[in-house]
């Protein structure tokens, strides 16, 4: 019930409170732990289809959940495969014989809802349960995220209701417009052998390009303001590609993130023009600031992007 | 010297002064590295849009496949609103660029910098329509980097990072 508590403590509109006494219903967050258990704890492979405007791409994503390890290929257009373990991440480009590597820092795990992370959604999200329907065979309750003000999008997910797996999950725009998709059109839980989570290019003599991601204070840069709900989860310098060392300080309200990339013009090969592009839920917001390139990657509106874009700034320390 | 190439920039100097000022920029020299610099620091101050890789060689290439004019126009007259007190603020700049680097070097080792590295200062956020752009498949590498901190990845596991792959097949299209 603390919820309740904190939005009184915050004088929001009673409408406001309402929602939040329905959000902090046990049976809901109960059904956002469910899904996050079952994503970390079960074992399943499946062919899931991508949608974004008039895109639909076809992968197959399959988790050996006792070692761990998750491999995801694309089956549409290039050839691409990425495998996650406990602490690394590979992402295989079999055409350029590249391999990107993203090693976990020791600070950091992957991401994870923690009850109180689930707690704060909720001052940003109306979170309710929604309607029951059939998808890919499977029984699905929806749990619907409704966002209070147009910074974010809204999440429609659906979980197998005996095991909670997501088997659907919508992103829309504050209007209820579909902004993107993911849908799983087969999947099928256990009987997950090692054989089918090792990557087929596991033996291949690609580049390894290697993130080299560490911990750091990006000494002189901030924002100007933060964006409402969103805070600073981490602050690193790492290598995009192989390119020379860049900041990135990641923001996030709990389900949405936001990067900030921040890196010197010069040696720059190629640099992403200033300006705004989209894909799906992600925009990609470019400008300069003090003589750097400022590359902020979100799936958030377009807005909120560029607010925290601009919001950018340098002070000498 | 230096004080000369940013008189000329300023449009201050006229006639013979400018025709040696011009002169002195021909080949590699201080004064032509005074010239580059001075613009980076005053590209810098406005927040000027970054050109692509390359841009001077190219209309260099382009300029010299252009026809020779005979008959040149009137040197462009005075720059409103650039004075000594500018360019006095262009050297602050440059210093406070320095300072800038340092800090910059100081999270992360970071070989080769360039001696025209800098930062000055908060440059104006100025709030306006950002052009629409495409994304390339150079977007990767942001996009790869982004997935791993987002939270869903514990709702979904892997299942949103086919967005940071998905664009690199459309782009080779």
């Amino acid at each position: 019930m603390n919820l309740r508590r904190v939005a009184a403590a915050l004088s929001v509109p009673l409408a406001f409170v309402a929602g939040a006494a329905i959000a902090q219903s046990p049976e809901t967050l109960s059904w956002l732990r469910k899904i996050q258990d079952a994503t970390r704890n079960l074992s399943y492979t499946g062919t899931f289809v991508y949608q974004q405007g008039d895109k639909n791409e076809t992968s197959r994503i399959t988790r050996l959940a006792p070692a761990d390890i998750e491999r995801l290929e694309v089956l549409d257009g290039l050839p691409r495969e990425l495998v996650r373990t406990r602490d690394t991440v590979r992402c295989y480009l079999p055409e350029a014989k590249v391999v990107k590597v993203e090693k976990r820092t020791p600070d950091r795990s992957f991401p994870a809802l923690l009850p109180d992370q689930l707690n704060a959604l909720a001052q940003h999200y109306d979170i309710v349960l929604g309607d029951t329907r059939r998808i890919g065979g499977f029984e699905c309750q929806g749990v619907m995220l409704t966002p209070k003000d147009n910074l974010r999008y809204g999440y429609r997910l659906y979980a197998d209701r005996a095991t909670g797996m997501l088997v659907r999950a919508v992103t829309v725009d504050a209007a209820g417009n579909l902004i993107e998709q993911f849908t799983f059109t087969q999947l099928s839980l256990g009987h997950v052998t090692p054989d089918m989570v090792k990557s087929r290019h596991a033996g291949a003599n690609f580049r390894v390009e290697d993130a080299q991601a560490r911990p750091a204070q990006l000494a002189g840069w901030s924002l100007t303001s933060e964006l409402p709900g969103f805070h600073k989860i981490v602050e690193l310098t790492r290598r995009l590609g192989d390119s020379k060392p860049v900041g990135q300080v990641v923001y996030s309200d709990g389900i949405a993130a936001v990067s900030v990339f921040i890196e010197p013009l010069q040696g720059k090969g190629e640099p992403q023009r200033p300006g705004l592009a989209s894909m799906g839920a992600i925009h990609v917001y470019t400008r300069q600031v003090a003589n750097h390139m400022v590359t902020v990657v979100g799936e958030a509106p377009a807005t909120s992007v560029q607010l925290i874009g601009n919001a950018v700034e340098y002070r000498r320390p | 010297m230096k004080e000369r190439i940013s008189a000329l920039m300023d449009g201050e100097l006229e006639g013979h002064a400018a025709e040696e000022a011009i002169e002195s920029l021909r080949g590699e020299g201080e004064a032509l590295e005074s010239w580059r610099m001075y613009h980076l620091i005053s590209d810098g101050m406005r927040d000027t849009r970054l050109l692509s890789a390359g841009f001077t060689g190219r209309v260099s290439r382009r300029l010299a496949e252009e026809p020779t004019v005979l008959a040149p126009g009137p040197l462009s007259s005075h720059l409103p609103g650039r004075t000594p007190a500018q360019r006095l603020a262009y050297a602050g700049a440059a210093i406070a660029a320095a300072i800038g680097l340092v800090s910059w070097l100081a999270f992360g080792p970071q070989p080769e910098v360039p001696r025209t590295e800098m930062a000055v200062g908060p440059a104006p956020s100025v709030a306006m329509t950002p052009v629409t752009v495409q994304l390339t498949s150079s977007a990767n590498d942001y996009l790869l980097a982004h997935q791993g901190f987002s939270p869903r990845v514990s709702l979904q596991g892997m299942v949103p990072y086919v967005r940071t792959v998905a664009e690199r097949g459309e782009s080779n299209k």
